[in-house]
């Protein structure tokens, strides 16, 4: 079944313009890493037909920043008929406003902005390919998992587990992520950081308790700690 | 190419690329220039509306003076552009400039390494000093 396709206006005049991009980017990378892939709008106009038959090849999400919809004309004038469009001002409402445009400037209402925006770009995914893989885990670690046109892979992290280096897609993103939501390194992480790799890697029963005291080691050491440290328990996180 | 009076700003356009590294640090150089190098003499346009033919993007890319911040040999902003009507006064190529650091991990297409951020400001400050030129003033010194 074929990939949905996300097409960001990434506009550089607005703030909203940056919510889009990184909030493609986010589901791209973490919330429908293996059922999505992307393309940059202006190689529409500026590359080849391969690129221009985009929409005619994925089932197309665009994510505009702003009401002049430049990523859904764009697509429709020049690939295709668009699935959906989003608009990244009609779901932030009044939060728009606080957002910025540079990354030296993003800030917790930025992070809720492309939280927010990110998740109804998945929900719209979801609706478009029901029977796609929406977080089940890849087969092999080393399988193409979210795609981008231009082939850059998803970020990888390794784990030893059991004296084998494994490879584990979107596991500084994952570990990033958890951070944001407050999660403190130690062994009370241990559930929760199982909760979010299964989502992504396949682990096997008898092997949780490995991956368990290895994940929270290298959340540790993400975390700027070193590994082994008796650190406070962890705090309840919030749902997104 | 026709300009505008002495007071319209420069336009320095980013490809924004969303697929690599490159495309982020375009961007981030562009805003750099805007925000604090050349905040009076520079400001940015949104390369998609060149792409659906806005009729006022394509006047300004024509009335004024164009600087294009392209991260791949791919040239979306130089290209888009040209094919509004208009040619870049000048071309930036990010990955010319990445190639002096081989080696160097610059982050991802989502987020900046310290040493994305310091090709971000060596990419603004090397445009920053030729667009000085083409608007005949000096780019604020770098804080």
């Amino acid at each position: 079944m074929s990939k949905v396709g996300i097409i960001a206006c990434s506009g550089e005049e607005i703030p909203v313009g940056t919510v889009s991009r990184l909030a493609t980017r986010r589901v791209l990378e973490l919330l429908r890493p293996q059922s999505t892939v992307t393309l940059c709008l202006p190689l529409f106009l500026a590359g080849e037909e391969q690129e221009r038959r985009f929409a005619r090849e994925h089932p197309t999400i665009t994510v505009d920043g702003c009401d002049r919809l430049c990523a859904k004309r764009g697509t429709e004038q020049h690939s295709g008929q668009v699935a959906a469009s989003l608009v990244v001002t009609e779901i932030l409402g009044d939060r728009a406003a606080k957002c910025h445009r540079s990354a030296r400037a993003l800030d917790k209402s930025d992070e809720e902005a492309v939280w927010i925006v990110a998740e109804r770009i998945a929900a719209e995914v979801d609706s478009l390919a029901p029977t796609a893989p929406q977080a089940a885990p890849a087969q092999s670690p080393r399988s193409p998992s979210c795609a981008c046109s231009c082939g850059s892979p998803p970020p990888e992290g390794t784990l030893k587990i059991n004296g084998k280096t494994v490879a584990v897609a979107v596991l500084p993103l994952v570990f990033d992520q958890l951070r944001k939501q407050g999660l403190e390194p130690g062994e009370d992480s241990a559930d929760r950081l199982l909760e979010m790799v299964r989502v992504y890697h396949a682990i096997e029963p008898e092997e949780e308790p490995l991956y368990g005291d290895a994940l929270v080691a290298a959340y540790q050491e993400f975390c700027g700690q070193p590994p082994g440290d008796t650190i406070a328990p962890s705090r309840p996180t919030s749902s997104r | 190419m026709p300009t505008d009076s002495p007071t319209e700003k420069l336009l320095v356009v980013p490809c924004s690329g969303i697929g690599k590294v490159h495309g982020l640090i375009s961007r981030e150089a562009v805003y750099r220039i805007t925000d604090n190098l050349m905040p009076e003499q520079a400001e940015t346009l949104c390369l998609a509306l060149l792409v659906t033919g806005d009729p006022e993007a394509r006047e300004k890319v024509r009335r004024r003076p164009c600087i294009a911040v392209d991260g791949c040999p791919k040239l979306c902003a130089r290209k888009n552009i040209e094919l509004s009507g208009s040619k870049a006064a000048l071309g930036v190529r990010v990955y010319d400039t990445l190639k002096r650091h081989r080696g160097a991990a610059f982050g991802s297409p989502t987020a900046l390494s310290d040493e994305g951020w310091a090709a971000v400001d060596e990419v603004a400050t090397e445009i920053a000093q030729t667009a000085g030129q083409i608007v005949g003033r000096t780019p604020n010194p770098e804080p």
